[in-house]
């Protein structure tokens, strides 16, 4: 009698041990995994939008969109680019067809595609946002600060970055995109009950050719 | 004398084999699972190192392609063995037991046509159907503007909005990687592999004002 109690005593005890490790070792994995996924995003988030930032330099400086040019977007919704410099289609081309995956898990900060006029600021000049152009829209996944000059000849500034060609800066085109990574539609929303954000910011020198 | 001493050590023997008998069963449940969490954890970690690798080569990739055309306006993609070339090094590194090729249209015979004209294979199946497990391929795409026509009355040119573009380029990598899981468990056909199709867009360079 008393030997039977030890043994189911024992038994007991290894279900009880093996039903707590088991869900660590699971939430371990499951997080580990997650991590995994983040690092992945992360990655390919700093490649769209470094991309993105250098594709501005493949359109004509002066070209603007005409009336009826729509491209990409998320899902079924298009972007509409009639007015804005072609350079910020090209970059919204360049990152929606380079961020193909984990599109379903994407919770996106949605942001004006097009901007101009940011501004770095050093010890002697304060730091500028960046203004949407008018007429750009704004609710894109990418955001870039764009300088273009107008086919009547007005200059828009793009971002000016003041730590490279001291004093003045240099104007540059600077790119950037925000997610928060949803597990909850995954098999590892079991473990995983964060929501990470990620975010990229890349900026593209003009070529030579072009200053 | 004898008799007792057995009596006295009988009951001994037995809970220790017990004890040794049910420690091996609990050893052989929790070690298949602990190898299962910790090859699984390897297996995670593996496939971010070898997914970042693919991110940063069709990056690269598309760099190469954007400006590898004959001209500005050249209607034809690069030829994806170049790119491929220009990339594979990088992509070896990392994706250890996993063949890389440049996509090429399978022509009678098993030979490849010339890549000029391929379209990229749209699932990792196709690839595995083509090229066996545990490969991928490169797969260089070019999509070009629609011809410039005279707009319609009323309707600014240029017609259509996007004739002017330069073409827009894609590099995909997509096939299986090589990897611990075992047959019967992932999504790959043959075991040992996980699908993987990374893609980068750009449009190709254009030296005008």
């Amino acid at each position: 009698m008393t030997r039977r109690t030890g043994r189911r005593g024992d038994d007991a005890q290894a279900v009880l041990e093996t039903a707590l490790i088991l869900p660590i070792l699971l939430f371990l994995v499951c997080n580990f995994i997650g991590v995994m996924v983040q690092v992945t995003v992360q990655e390919q988030l700093n490649a769209a939008t470094a991309l993105a930032a250098q594709s501005r330099f493949q359109a004509p400086n002066n070209a603007v969109d005409p009336s009826g040019t729509r491209c990409c977007g998320a899902g079924d919704s298009q972007l509409s680019t009639a007015g804005i410099p072609t350079g910020c289609r090209y970059a919204a081309e360049t990152f929606y067809g380079t961020m193909t995956t984990y599109t379903g898990m994407l919770v996106w900060q949605r942001a004006p595609l097009c901007t101009s006029g940011g501004d770095s600021g050093d010890a002697a000049h304060a730091p500028l946002a960046s203004r949407p152009y008018p007429g750009s829209p704004v609710d894109s996944d990418l955001s870039c600060d764009i300088g273009s000059t107008g086919v009547d000849g007005v200059i828009v500034p793009g971002y000016l970055d003041r730590a490279l060609q001291p004093p003045n800066g240099l104007t540059v085109v600077t790119c950037s995109a925000s997610t928060r990574l949803d597990f909850s539609k995954t098999p590892l929303a079991w473990g995983v009950f964060w929501s990470p954000t990620v975010h990229a910011q890349s900026e593209a020198l003009p070529p030579p050719f072009r200053q | 004398m004898g008799g007792e001493s057995e009596g006295v050590a009988r009951p001994r023997r037995m809970p220790r084999a017990g004890h040794r008998a049910q420690a091996t069963l609990e050893f052989a449940v929790v070690v298949p699972l602990f190898l299962l969490c910790l090859i699984g954890a390897i297996d995670a970690g593996l496939w971010a190192v070898q997914t970042s690798a693919e991110v940063s080569a069709v990056e690269q990739a598309a760099t190469v392609a954007a400006s590898a055309g004959s001209n500005p306006a050249a209607a034809t993609a690069p030829d994806a063995r170049a790119v491929t070339a220009a990339v594979s090094g990088q992509l070896r590194t990392a994706l250890f037991g996993t063949s890389i090729a440049g996509w090429c249209e399978p022509a009678a015979g098993g030979a490849c046509q010339p890549d000029v004209t391929a379209r990229c294979p749209s699932t990792p199946a196709q690839v595995q159907a083509a090229m066996g497990p545990r490969a991928v391929v490169v797969c260089v795409t070019e999509q070009d503007p629609p011809a410039c026509t005279a707009p319609p009355p009323g309707v600014p040119s240029p017609y259509p909005p996007k004739c002017h573009d330069s073409p827009l380029i894609t590099v995909r990598v997509i096939g299986f990687i090589a990897s611990f899981v075992p047959p019967g468990f992932g999504p790959g056909a043959t075991g040992f592999e996980l699908p993987t199709d990374i893609s980068a867009t750009t449009h190709t360079l254009r030296f005008a004002p």
